[in-house]
């Protein structure tokens, strides 16, 4: 038999249920612009039914835990894909840095084009002065251009170097934020408590970090590790493992972890993508501006020593002579001297001849480097200068789509949309208004009941 | 199904990426160019660095074909008037050989002939921009000085050398003839001649010989003369193929590097199209909910 106080209790029970159903919804409306936040879900669960002896009776809602909205396999897949979007990335904009040096009218394929102008400039009368100081002054300009480009390069090194040691430092506060998070989940988790708000928080950690470094999440029974692809540690539960930064013999910044150098051993993530521009893009470049630079001195040099000079004098070097093993030898190239009649353009010794400055000018359809004339070794340098922007950039690109794609499912999934909580709000007020409705009958009906005993 | 509910990361993705291409397009329009930096299309900015290389070139040839060309156009101007000598000196030698003719007036027609020799002797050693014409390759010094213990009184003190220009990638022209092969070429010595020429019309005796040595020397000068004509003429045609390169390669750098104001035109309104639309989405999608409609 059913009781006027049992509908009361019923009544009292669904108004808590229903307030804690609208605090979700202002929670929910709350954070929809907060990172990494997954909607929550009111869960109503009806109460244990009420035996009276012939009877069962309902005993109204139970307002039970919370659930978060989360695909935890796609949070995976999307701080996968942040990992590779961090590394192209930085590689994009290191790399647009880089080509900035061979575009323009100062770059070395423009100082090489005036270079060899000078030198059929000097051809058509070998023993004008003005026309020698000229030849002086583009050689000057040459030189000065390999200097800068190479200089400009590394200056960039210098610079990604300061960048690894400000994201290894922000790695290790996303760790140790990441640490922390761990150890109050496992606590509030341990007494069966939600924590959803701080996994919110970690997920959102975690795919900070995944901008940096290559993570893996390793989840085990009640909290998680993260290591790097290589099996470097960087969380384990409630602990961290700071990365540091230590300057190699050669003066770039390398990686340590727990004394184990892993600079190389990373695989995505814009610290990579930095590491890939640092320790290959831009060697390479300097390796091959080296070349050119070393090849076209060194074959300069022989053919004006074969020369004379306008006092008659056997010819010295053009350029200074590269370093042994060509590297820095674009950085180190000079003209060798200042004064103009010591510029061998005679083959024979009279003042007039032009044999030898022809001799040099012709070098410029020669091989000077890897079997090639210097403005086709150019010409290839500025290929593969554009070819690795515009590949890393495609796949910035297409890493980027990846992303946006995860994002839309993710938010598909636990993006928080305003038309649902409004129809929440109006399920949820109804309800409680409803429920409000049966208090006030209920008390109308108990005060009928106490009339009767007056 | 459930859509995102927040697509404001999409909006401004698109909306973004549409001004880019926007601004690309009108960029392009601007100044004319599709590739800036390499990284625009990698082959076409190798291919434009090499055409750079190539018009410049081309350029240069054109600079130093105009100052060869002059050069070689007061060399051969000065040999024409070599030859007005030489041909004079024959019309006196020719005069001078006339019986009739006193001792007297063989002296002055051998005066008049010595002169010759001495303004010839000064045509050799015509300059240009401060160096000999006919010096060979040792063009600071004047090629022809007067020595009396010279049988001719006429020293070459120049050297036999020849230089050549490039004034293409394959194309190289001799921009010299060494005076020693103009003026004293064995069996045509033109101080030699005049000269011997002077001295016959003087004594009167092998003056037709004297006068056909000097045709000789005559015809040495005239055929020498060709090759200042032929390198001239050979610059001229030299001068043509460089300007038909320079507008291929220009006719290059705008097909591999140069914008197409059609289709960045296009690209430039389609972009704007796409931008007021999703920026008009945007105003629609970030501003309305069923929130809006709750009294």
């Amino acid at each position: 038999m059913g009781s006027l106080f049992g509908s009361l209790s019923i009544a009292v029970g669904a108004l808590a249920a229903e307030q804690g159903a609208l605090q979700i919804t202002a929670n929910n409306t709350a954070n929809i612009n907060t990172p990494g936040y997954a909607r929550q879900r009111a869960v109503f669960e009806e109460g244990a039914p009420v035996l009276y002896p012939a009877l069962v009776l309902g005993s109204g809602v139970v307002f039970a835990q919370p659930q978060s909205v989360r695909d935890n396999i796609l949070e995976l897949r999307l701080h996968e894909e942040t990992q590779q979007q961090g590394q192209f990335d930085a590689e994009v904009q290191q790399l647009q840095q880089a080509q900035t040096s061979f575009t323009g009218t100062n770059d070395v394929g423009s100082q090489l084009t005036n270079f060899f102008n000078s030198l059929n400039s000097l051809a058509s009368n070998p023993s004008n002065l003005s026309l020698r100081q000229g030849v002086l002054t583009s050689a000057g300009n040459l030189a000065s251009s390999f200097r800068t480009t190479a200089g400009n390069l590394q200056l960039q090194r210098s610079s990604i170097d300061l960048n690894v040691v400000q994201s290894v430092s922000q790695i290790n506060t996303l760790t140790d934020k990441i640490a922390g998070l761990n150890r109050q989940i496992a606590a509030i988790e341990g007494v069966h408590e939600d924590a959803s708000a701080l996994v919110n928080q970690r997920t959102q950690s975690i795919r900070d970090l995944s901008q940096f470094v290559d993570v893996r999440v390793v989840q085990n029974e009640t909290s998680i590790s993260l290591t790097t692809a290589n099996g470097t540690a960087l969380v384990a539960s409630g602990k961290s493992f700071d990365l540091t930064t230590n300057l190699d013999p050669s003066g770039t910044q390398h990686i340590f972890s727990q004394g184990s150098d892993i600079t190389n051993t990373l695989t995505s993530g814009s610290l990579n993508g930095l590491i890939t521009v640092r320790d290959k893009s831009i060697p390479d470049l300097l390796n091959q501006l080296d070349t050119l630079a070393a090849g076209l001195s060194t074959t300069l040099n022989g053919i004006h020593r074969a020369g004379f000079d306008l006092n008659g004098a056997a010819g010295g070097d053009l350029f200074t002579p590269p370093p042994v093993g060509i590297t820095g030898a674009a950085s180190a190239i000079k003209v060798a001297f200042t004064d103009p009649t010591l510029l061998t353009a005679s083959s024979d010794g009279s003042t007039g001849s032009n044999g030898n400055v022809v001799a040099l000018y012709n070098l410029r359809g020669q091989p000077v480097a890897s079997g090639q004339n210097p403005f086709d070794y150019y010409a290839s340098l500025v290929f593969n200068v554009g070819n690795g922007v515009a590949t890393a950039q495609a796949e910035a690109d297409a890493s980027t789509a990846t992303v946006r794609q995860l994002s839309d499912q993710r938010n598909s999934i636990s993006g928080v949309s305003l038309d649902e909580e409004a129809s929440n709000l109006i399920r949820y007020q109804n309800a409680y208004q409803a429920a409000a409705k049966i208090i006030t009958t209920i008390s109308d009906l108990t005060q009928t009941v106490i009339d009767i005993i007056r | 199904m459930r859509v995102n509910p927040n697509p404001i990361a999409d909006l401004l993705a698109n909306i973004d990426n549409a001004k880019q291409i926007q601004e690309t397009a009108l960029a392009q329009l601007a100044s004319g160019r599709r590739v800036v930096v390499p990284s625009d299309d990698p082959a076409a900015a190798a291919i434009l660095s090499l055409n750079h290389a190539s018009a410049s070139q081309s350029d240069q040839f054109l600079q130093v074909i105009g100052s060869v060309s002059a050069r070689l156009q007061v060399a051969d101007s000065t040999l024409g008037s070599v030859v007005a000598s030489l041909n004079r000196a024959i019309s006196l030698g020719i005069q001078g050989g006339g019986a009739t003719l006193s001792q007297a007036d063989r002296n002055a027609i051998a005066g008049e002939i010595q002169g010759l020799q001495q303004e010839v002797v000064g045509l050799a050693n015509g300059a240009f921009q401060g160096t000999y014409l006919f010096a060979g390759t040792a063009d600071k010094a004047a090629p022809f000085v007067l020595n009396p213990a010279a049988p001719s009184g006429v020293s070459y003190v120049g050297n036999n050398g020849t230089n050549s220009l490039p004034v293409g990638d394959t194309l190289s022209v001799a921009t010299n003839v060494p005076g020693s092969q103009l003026f004293t070429a064995s069996g045509a010595d033109v101080f030699q001649t005049l000269h011997d020429l002077a001295t016959a019309v003087q004594t009167n005796v092998g003056v037709d010989t004297a006068v056909l040595a000097v045709r000789h020397a005559f015809d040495s000068i005239t055929s020498q003369r060709v090759f200042y004509g032929n390198s001239l003429a050979q610059l001229g045609t030299q001068q043509t193929y460089l300007n038909g390169v320079k507008l291929q390669l220009a006719t290059q750098e705008n097909a591999v590097g140069g914008a197409d104001p059609a289709a960045a035109a296009t690209a430039a309104v389609t972009a704007a199209t796409a931008r007021s639309a999703a920026l008009q989405a945007a105003n629609s999608l970030l501003t309305t909910s069923l929130f809006n409609f709750l009294k």
